[in-house]
């Protein structure tokens, strides 16, 4: 299963889409540091970094809802279910395929950087940006098989990128406002960020661009990262399975 | 023809009970749920430091990164600015922040929304408040200069100004200044503001001079923000508190 997705992905018109935003975004950064006048490499890394990480995001996730769209309109996953599988091997076998076209994305994103940054600091954006990728491929995975339809799994993708991307602000913010701190309205939103925290991963500290133009991140703070990329992971398969199992069709 | 209701039977149809689903698959998902609940909460909570703040854009090109909703951007900058300084356990002092930096998030912000009172309403009554007269004059002098711009809008920003270059600075011709700038400029501020400079030639006691103020504003009913007007109320209470505390017993 994971190799016939990974077979699907490379067959379509993915490939080439990834290829056209790298090689757009890295057009855009040389027109950056044309016109820098000075730090002009610097400029081009975070310009190209921060552009080709949203880039990734956005192609990897779309593409995962889309082949699952066609799957269930084409009923050709009616047919998977007549065969002798079960409901979790259909979604560990696609999770797979997935999870290595995230890694493919990742690695064909960095190649570039390593003519514009050290080579340790482009392997921890690449490395962080796989597993930044994998969340969101089985996020998209779990919410095509639990919402059946593209615009409502889309929006939650989105919504759940932009919230995990902020999630840090947002608690800051909160935390303790000026005035109406013992109201029970700031009380209920307050426990409710918190609450939203526990169960968000926190992004922006995710493939920062500063590690490429500053300097590298420490090695135990990607392994933490790393701890949390497999929990979330196995926690979105475990509820797209769940879901999976429940449904009729 | 089935005789259960539509709704049993699309529900019937839709979903499987629980008990269909395999006790691994169960188990997986409680375990990482758990793992991943207790993972955040190992987690220390986030902290901004003061150091962290940037210079801003100017507001031209925050209007342009906007995309036609300036207002909606000053808010979220004034949130975000907010945030860098009103910390967990209010541990960064207002006073360790870069001055010159704030200002400039604060003009940046009124650029975006001039009338917003917010950049205002932090410059007076929390950047204001620093124990470092050289903070709370540059902060002063950022309220005159904004208030320069739109006195009627404004003025109550400055009055608090001028209390404060009376009192804390213990600078009279500055407070006069400000007392005179409302007096002149501000003409559509009600009357106590712009009297303001005969309290301010009063011999009064800072306490009672901020509860004329604070008391005017609330009880002139121009702030309609419920939250605003907690603020202030809490403050009102906290100067009669002070007051009660330090004046002597007449028992």
């Amino acid at each position: 299963m994971a190799r016939y997705t990974l077979l699907e992905a490379l067959r379509t018109r993915f490939p080439i889409m990834v290829l056209v935003a790298v090689a757009l975004l890295l057009l855009i950064s040389f027109f950056v540091e044309a016109l820098a006048v000075t730090e002009s490499a610097r400029f081009q890394a975070s310009v190209y970094a921060a552009g080709m990480r949203l880039a990734g995001v956005f192609i990897a996730a779309l593409y995962v809802l889309v082949s699952i769209a066609r799957e269930l309109n084409d009923k050709g996953f009616d047919i998977v279910l007549a065969l002798d599988l079960p409901r979790a091997h259909y979604v560990l076998g696609k999770l797979l395929g997935f999870l290595a076209l995230a890694a493919v994305v990742a690695v064909v994103a960095g190649l570039p950087l390593l003519f514009l940054a050290p080579w340790e600091a482009v392997l921890q954006w690449v490395a962080s940006l796989t597993l930044e990728l994998a969340i969101v491929v089985a996020l998209a995975l779990f919410c095509m098989l639990t919402f059946s339809q593209l615009v409502p799994a889309a929006s939650f993708v989105a919504a759940f990128y932009l919230l995990a991307r902020s999630i840090t602000s947002i608690r800051l913010m909160g935390a303790y406002p000026l005035a109406g701190a013992e109201s029970l309205s700031h009380q209920v939103m307050s426990t409710l960020v918190e609450a939203l925290a526990l169960v968000t991963p926190a992004f922006d500290q995710w493939t920062e661009t500063a590690w490429l133009v500053n300097q590298p991140a420490a090695w135990p703070a990607l392994l933490a990262i790393g701890w949390q990329s497999v929990i979330y992971v196995l926690l979105l398969a475990a509820a797209a399975m769940f879901d999976l199992y429940r449904k009729n069709f | 023809m089935s005789t259960k209701p539509l709704t049993a039977r699309l529900n019937q149809r839709r979903e499987r009970p629980v008990a269909t689903v395999p006790r691994t698959v169960l188990v997986m998902l409680a375990a990482a749920l758990v793992a991943q609940i207790a993972l955040k909460i190992l987690q220390p909570a986030p902290s901004a430091r003061a150091e962290a703040l940037s210079r801003p854009p100017t507001a031209d090109t925050l209007r342009a990164l906007s995309f036609g909703e300036p207002i909606a951007l000053g808010a979220l900058l004034t949130l975000q600015l907010q945030a860098y300084d009103n910390q967990p356990g209010i541990s960064i002092p207002f006073a360790q922040l870069d001055y010159g930096r704030v200002i400039a998030w604060l003009e940046s912000i009124l650029g975006l929304d001039p009338l917003s009172q917010y950049p205002l309403f932090m410059a007076a009554q929390l950047y204001g408040q620093v124990p470092d007269p050289a903070k709370q004059r540059e902060m002063c002098s950022f309220v005159h200069r904004e208030f320069e711009r739109d006195p009627n809008r404004r003025w109550r920003w400055l009055a608090h100004c001028a209390i404060m270059a009376k009192h804390r600075l213990h600078d009279m011709p500055l407070a006069l200044a400000y007392a005179d700038a409302i007096a002149r400029r501000a003409t559509q501020a009600p009357n106590w503001a712009r009297q303001m400079r005969i309290f301010v030639l009063e011999d009064m006691g800072e306490i009672e001079a901020a509860k004329v103020l604070l008391g005017g504003l609330l009880a002139s009913g121009e702030i309609t923000d419920p939250r605003e007007v907690q603020f202030l109320m809490e403050r009102l209470k906290g100067l009669q508190g002070a007051e009660n505390s330090s004046s002597p017993s007449r028992k």
